[in-house]
């Protein structure tokens, strides 16, 4: 082999000053205008072949060394320096593969890390020869390469190389003078993970990589590093924090003050603390990881048959929701209603709810897949974030409280709306009844289901449908339990006159339910919006007044038809007026204490080292409005707040915001509430509180956070 | 229980944040933030006159960190494209401040009339070269490596922290065709719209702080 190369003449940087001194003007100089194209360092290209065969790939390596101190650079250079390209010149019918990187070492110059090699590295390159070849011919590979050397500073170097190889048939003769570099330098290779379970998220605004041993495995990762394929990923100066949960560790890695879109996959090399293998038997200390960046960690506690149970028991619960109540009220009336029927019925009135139920929670997984794989930034409670989505269920829980109160008993148009909740249904309308409560309880689902929705959306398809008819499953339990067991019915009250009262009575947690969705909407639309909708709301009132006034039974055709005609431009207007009141836009809230939140100012904040609160809120979520009603709003906790500087965001979810369901995403939520903090300094990770807060919790996440002396920016 | 089961788990999701996040490094050495009022700073210059960012309000200014003799640095001076955005921002009425953050002693460092004749051989054609020989205001804006550029608008806010361009490398030969994410910074802010691109990993030459 013959390599051509500069001579390993050291230039001190005086010397290159006088050098730069003397340049001519600038446009005109080359970079290499030093006398040593490759200072401090040498390069050429060796092969682990002495001879080549047609068609039979065989590996070469540029070889670098470098002076003591001085170093050349991985891929990924790290914050300083850069890499080394190979450009290759190579025979008719020769291809080359991509540079086959060792693992580097860590370069730290406080307060930057690079990733480099010291002394002498070799980067392998596969090269394939075309299959015919003729035998006895000498074959001349050529490349330049480039790359940077550096000790405190930094050289560019270059060199123009060649290697002769001779052509023979038969087998490949190794080549004893470096098949022994090239082994050692296999050996520091990164191997595939197999048997190894890598997984990568960003649950808490940094990655996560996780990484699970395989059976037998008894290394331990005490000093494990990771270092990152690509630069602006993740901090590399930053310490790895490693953590250890049975054959599991994890390494939570900072994410880079650089980075600014998302990360889809985690590519680069985890390296094993010195003496440890990643493979049994062998020597293996660089594991190559390429891993999906999920959304949310899929915790390792939350397999799909855990996340199902949970499924399930948070349907159960989400009978116990506030949001339900109206519609549990409505099926108890309905249960104490057919307690005098036909038992058989009754069991197949109670499974064909369910089956309403479980359906209806389906299509809502399949619609929300649909969302998804459309793109679309929508989350879970996506429903009562479209204002026109919010004016229609007001209208019809106020339609259904009418009706309820005895005004839509006779025949009308409305009457199989009113059949929901009666007792002459037949199993469709207790299948449609099913539906209904589901339409109204998917808010609630949100913040009880937190998790387990967050592992729904980042998981396939089939396990996330699993997960909402789970969830639909575990709703509809009581209703087949008590549908089943007959003899708990026959506890119920009999039928009797209370029946109306009780039924008149249940009209008003309806009303309240409007009421609370009129001030929903008119948080989406403001006070002009929300007086829209309850004058639509006072017209629909007037036509149905109108239609109860003028039964069909007892006026004459003409006097019917003036009033179903009155009934109907009335019923239009409210419709119309509604509409309008979709358009209004909501009064902006003039709050000097939180602020509208923008990830990029959040962004910067946290890059910055201040602390950061976050609260992910919307009207419609109840606990959000007793989170901050009894803790974030006291004057006790925006004290604290204010005395140690922290930023206090505010990001409303009550409209669809894109940017506040990617930044909810980025948490593994796709609900409200969550609460976020940034407790500042110098790798400002977010903490996550929980669900339900008290002050104590808030206080608590506050304690490292120190006191600042003036007034916060 | 469900709700029990979900606060625990969060907890613990909690804790363990927690405790990645102990600060091991100096806290709150870097202060800038895109989108956030850009650190204020004075520096003086190599004819010794202070400059203070403030006095700079109402205009554009862009920072650029510099080390003559790092050839990450050379590659943008010695092809002239540099100069070249020099010429063209301050002729829009635009503030260039070359920042020198090397040690005395250390490369990239010039007693300041050393520097001046290096300029103008150079052909710079900056508002001024400012000396920041302690490290103080490479620190704040978090300079990692030269050249790295930093763009501020009139009001003061910080747009864009990063790479000059997506080519790290020190030839030449990979000026043309590069994305100057600089240039389209400017443009972008300029025509009054959003940066997309406010931060990449800046490449170069380590800044050669005093240790």
């Amino acid at each position: 082999m013959i390599s051509r190369q500069g001579s390993r003449s050291g230039v001190h940087s005086a010397a290159l000053l006088a050098a730069l001194l003397a340049l001519p003007p600038a446009g005109v100089a080359p970079t290499q205008d030093t006398e040593d194209p490759s200072p401090h360092s040498d390069a050429e290209l060796v092969s682990e072949v002495g001879t080549i065969a047609p068609g039979r790939p065989f590996t070469i390596a540029l070889r670098l060394t470098m002076d003591p101190r001085w170093h050349s650079y991985w891929r990924n250079p790290g914050d300083a320096g850069g890499t080394t390209t190979i450009e290759w010149h190579l025979p008719e019918g020769f291809t080359s593969g991509d540079i086959q990187w060792p693992h580097p070492r860590r370069i730290e110059a406080p307060p930057l890390v690079s990733y480099g090699y010291d002394e002498e590295v070799l980067l392998l390159v596969d090269i394939t020869p075309p299959p015919s070849l003729a035998e006895g011919a000498a074959v001349t590979l050529a490349a330049r390469a480039d790359w940077v050397v550096c000790e405190e500073i930094c050289l560019p170097a270059a060199a123009e190389l060649e290697l002769r190889l001779r052509v023979r048939a038969g087998p490949v003769a190794p080549n004893p003078r470096w098949s022994d570099a090239f082994a050692a330098t296999r050996r520091l290779l990164p191997v595939r993970p197999d048997g190894w379970e890598i997984r990568a998220w960003r649950g808490t605004g940094d990655f996560v990589l996780a990484a699970t041993a395989p059976e037998g495995w008894d290394g331990s990762p005490e000093g494990v590093y990771f270092f990152p394929a690509r630069a602006g990923t993740i901090a590399h100066a930053a310490p790895q924090a490693l953590s250890r949960d049975g054959r599991t560790f994890r390494l939570s890695l900072v994410t880079s003050e650089y980075l600014h879109e998302s990360v889809s996959r985690l590519e680069g090399v985890l390296l094993a603390p010195p003496g440890t293998s990643w493979r049994a038997g062998v020597e293996a200390p660089a594991l190559a990881v390429d891993a999906p960046v999920t959304i949310g960690p899929p915790t390792a506690a939350v397999t799909l048959i855990t996340a199902l149970l949970f499924a399930i028991a948070g349907g159960l619960i989400l009978n116990l929701m506030p949001c339900v109540f109206p519609v549990l009220s409505i099926k108890i009336l309905g249960f104490v209603e057919q307690g005098g029927a036909d038992r058989t019925a009754i069991r197949a009135h109670g499974l064909a709810f369910a089956g309403g139920v479980i359906t209806s929670f389906g299509v809502l997984g399949a619609i929300l897949l649909g969302i998804r794989a459309g793109g679309t930034l929508v989350g879970w409670g996506f429903q009562l974030q479209s204002p026109a989505f919010v004016a229609f269920l007001a209208t019809l829980f106020f339609v259904l409280g009418l009706s309820l109160l005895g005004a839509l008993d006779v025949g009308t148009s409305l009457t199989r709306l009113g059949a929901l909740l009666g007792p002459s249904g037949g199993f469709g309308t207790s299948f449609a009844s099913g539906v209904l409560a589901t339409l109204v309880a998917t808010p609630c689902i949100a913040p009880l289901m937190g998790v387990a929705l967050g592992y729904a959306l980042t998981q396939p398809p089939l396990p996330t449908l699993l997960i909402f008819v789970s969830l639909g499953l575990g709703m509809a339990l009581p209703y087949v339990a008590l549908t089943a067991h007959p003899a708990l019915l026959s506890r119920l009250p009999r039928a009797g006159g209370w029946m109306v009262t009780l039924r008149q009575l249940l009209a008003f947690p309806l009303f309240a339910t409007a009421l609370w969705l009129v001030w929903v909407f008119g948080r989406q639309t403001g006070l002009d919006g929300a007086t829209f909708l309850a004058g639509a709301l006072l017209l629909l009132a007037f036509a149905i007044w109108v239609v109860w006034r003028w039964p069909r039974s007892r006026v004459r055709r003409r006097r019917w038809a003036l009033s179903r005609g009155l009934a109907a431009a009335a019923a239009v207007a409210a419709a119309l007026l509604a509409l309008r009141g979709t358009a209004s836009q909501p009064t902006p809230v003039v709050d000097d204490t939180w602020q509208p939140f923008s990830s990029a100012h959040v962004a910067g904040l946290r890059a910055s080292g201040r602390p950061v609160f976050i609260d992910f809120t919307a009207a419609w979520c109840l606990t959000c409005k007793v989170n901050e009603r009894v803790v974030l709003a006291t004057d006790e906790i925006e004290q604290a707040f204010r005395q140690r500087g922290v930023t206090l965001f505010k990001a409303d979810w009550t409209r669809q915001d894109p940017e506040i369901t990617r930044a909810l995403e980025s948490f593994g939520r796709s609900g409200v509430p969550l609460y976020v903090l940034y407790p500042g300094g110098r790798y400002n990770t977010a903490v996550v509180l929980p669900v339900i807060l008290t002050k104590d919790i808030v206080l608590d996440a506050l304690e490292g956070i120190t006191m600042t002396k003036g007034t916060p920016p | 229980m469900m709700r029990a089961q979900v606060g625990l788990g969060l907890s613990g999701l909690a804790v363990a944040t927690c405790l990645a996040a102990v600060p091991p490094l100096r806290a709150q050495e870097a202060a800038w933030a895109v989108g956030e009022s850009a650190p204020a700073f004075t520096l003086p210059d190599t004819y010794g006159e202070e400059h203070s960012l403030a006095d700079y309000r109402g205009q554009w200014v862009v920072l650029e960190w510099l080390n003559y003799e790092c050839p990450y640095v050379r590659k943008h001076y010695d092809s002239g494209n540099m100069q070249q955005l020099q010429r063209t921002y301050t002729g829009r009425g635009m503030v260039w401040l070359a920042i020198v953050s090397s040690a005395p002693g250390k490369q990239g460092y010039h007693e300041p009339d050393d520097m001046n004749a290096i300029s103008d051989e150079r052909g710079s054609a900056v508002s001024a070269v400012l000396l920041d020989p302690e490290g103080d205001v490479g620190r704040l804006y978090g300079a990692k490596t030269t050249p790295q550029m930093i763009l501020i608008d009139p009001e003061g806010t910080l747009l864009y922290n990063g790479a000059i361009d997506d080519r790290p490398t020190a030839r030449l030969s990979d000026i043309e065709g590069a994305h100057n994410y600089l240039v389209a910074a400017v443009a972008e802010a300029m025509s009054g719209g959003q940066v997309s691109v406010p931060t990449t990993q800046p490449y170069g030459c380590s800044v050669k702080y005093a240790r």
